[in-house]
């Protein structure tokens, strides 16, 4: 059953448009890709979802319920958490101040002690560092640290936006293992990426979006089609 | 002497809490709330009208009504003007601050209002044969309590973080679920309540409150905000010290000369800023920015 829905929605800044119209679902437990080059609308789009880039036109559904247009500290707590672009993490206070402020998107305020638990046994290198100040975390430990930071709030949709930016490919590949835990634990995983062989072969569809519209959506077959994989991403009508 | 020292620590402690209110407010919001002074004359007038209260009841009146003052300035005035820039925050803050001085002339008059407010504080004590006024170690003691407490606030309760993080970014803060109408209005109401609590001192030292009565201390609080560092609130609870402090101290020193004291303040001000540019917490001071 779809948990999560975005359809038609449409973006932008000012008097620029950004999305053009873009629709895409997920089911609860599916890791879902968007892939495309810079400036093609991936971050707007997370934005517009969570309610920090103002909406021109479409709907978001969690669960059936509607969500656009609603502010980020409401939509967080109905279970939509957003690990956003350069992992954003306050590098002034300390991993636990971190992860405490996690907590406050949660619905449930009783299961606090429980989330710290589970995201001390999903990244033990956190809780090595509790007391430590966030900015003096290695990029992929910080990058760990936005993910459990998002995970506490117990989301039943995870958008994560370039996880992989400025990492090692072994720590990417880390940070992608958990990711697929996180999905096999139910929650619905949607990963931007601009590396796209990163996700295609992972998610079970990877849309790729370009100046602001869904051109084309992979299956985890297409993506090992390289030349399939090449035309979907820089598109084929020689725009 | 002594009692000079007592002076400048008692000083620097009301200014280091008039400096944070406004620093609370500008961490969370970047607004300079000039408008803070209209809060300290409120609770400053409030205290005045209730002198025939018991103390208590006088001092709790004050507090609610600089919180609720500072409340509905964020509500009327300064919510619709989030996220602009800080000019234009700035301005509507001046205007807010003329605003309500002509409020209070309506509503008080232009003249003094004055009334003793707790008598039992204006007198002075003997220690070893050095006179000492019971105001300025009551003033100590008070501004010492509350710079503790806020200081557990602020680095140990939920709200705290909450406004630590917000300070430091405020879109990522609401991302995890920090409710910004909510937090802000704390911070108001907390800015309220310190700005009573300088009106109380002011108000010992000095029972003739008018409608510009709060205007001098924000004055000085913000330009100790500034050299403390504006991104911090220990930076600004310093630098609110600082000048309160130095200010006392160039009272003293000066004698006949005082006239001069507020010069000698902001040549040592532009001297500290010329060292560190931005405030003497400020992280980035070293950093080159041309
Ligand atoms: N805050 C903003 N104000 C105005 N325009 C913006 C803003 N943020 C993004 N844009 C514009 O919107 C378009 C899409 O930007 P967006 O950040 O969504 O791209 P992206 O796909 O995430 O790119 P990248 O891969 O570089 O992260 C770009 O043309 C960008 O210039
Ligand atoms: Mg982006």
């Amino acid at each position: 059953m779809t948990l999560f829905e975005v359809r038609d929605l449409r973006a932008g800044y000012g008097k620029v448009d950004v999305l053009f119209g873009v629709s895409l679902t997920a089911s609860k437990g599916e890791l879902i890709g968007i892939v495309g080059p810079n400036g093609a609308g991936k971050s707007t789009l997370f934005g517009a979802i969570v309610g920090t880039v103002g909406l021109r036109g479409g709907s978001v559904f969690l669960d059936g319920e509607d969500i656009s247009g609603k502010r980020p500290e409401d939509i967080v707590r109905r279970g939509l958490s957003l690990v956003p672009e350069g992992r954003q993490i306050f590098s002034g206070l300390s991993v636990i101040e971190n992860l405490t402020l996690g907590l406050t998107g949660r619905r449930d305020k009783h299961g606090e002690k429980g989330a710290l638990e589970r995201v001390h046994d999903l990244f033990p290198v956190l809780t090595t560092h509790r007391d430590h100040q966030a900015g003096m975390l290695s990029g992929g430990q910080q990058q760990q640290l936005a993910i459990a930071r998002a995970l506490v709030a117990d989301p039943r949709v995870l958008l994560l936006d370039e996880p992989s930016l400025g990492l090692s490919p072994t720590v990417v590949k880390d940070v992608f293992d958990r990711l697929i835990a996180i999905a096999e634990s139910g929650t619905a995983v949607v990963i931007v990426e601009q590396r796209a062989h990163l996700v295609t072969r992972l998610a079970e569809r990877t849309h790729v979006l370009r100046a602001g519209k869904l051109q084309a959506t992979l299956t985890k077959e297409d993506a090992a089609d390289e030349a399939k994989l090449t035309a979907a991403y820089f598109g084929n009508s020689g725009e | 002497m002594i009692q000079a020292i007592l002076d400048a620590v008692s000083l620097g402690g009301v200014y280091a809490l008039a400096a944070l209110g406004l620093g609370l407010v500008f961490g969370v919001m970047r607004l300079v709330n000039f408008a803070h002074a209209e809060l300290i004359t409120v609770a400053s007038y409030t205290l005045v009208m209730t002198h025939q209260f018991p103390l208590v009841v006088s001092i709790v009146l004050s507090v609610v009504a600089a919180s609720l003052m500072a409340l509905l300035m964020e509500l009327l005035a300064y919510r619709r003007l989030r996220g602009s820039n800080p000019a234009t925050m700035l301005i509507v803050s001046f205007g807010v601050s003329v605003l309500l001085q002509k409020v209070y002339e309506l509503v008080f008059g232009a003249l003094p209002r004055s009334a003793s407010v707790a008598t039992g504080l204006t007198g002075a004590f003997t220690v070893g044969g050095v006179s000492i006024t019971i105001a300025s170690v009551v003033t100590i003691v008070l501004a010492v309590v509350i710079l503790l407490a806020m200081g557990y606030l602020i680095e140990r309760t939920k709200l705290g973080l909450q406004l630590r993080a917000a300070a430091s970014d405020f879109q990522t803060a609401r991302l995890l679920g920090v409710r910004s109408n909510r937090l802000i209005a704390s911070a108001f109401v907390i800015s309220g309540a310190l700005a009573a609590v300088v009106a109380f001192v002011n108000v010992v030292g000095n029972p003739q409150v008018d409608p510009r009565f709060g205007l001098d201390i924000t004055i000085l609080a913000l330009v100790g905000i500034v050299v403390g560092g504006m991104n911090s609130l220990r930076g600004s609870a310093l630098g609110g010290f600082i000048v309160g402090a130095v200010l006392s101290l160039l009272n003293v020193i000066l004698g006949n000369g005082r006239v001069y004291a507020y010069s000698w303040m902001f040549v040592i001000v532009i001297v500290i800023l010329l060292v560190r540019p931005g405030g003497i917490l400020s992280k980035f001071a070293t950093k080159e920015r041309v």
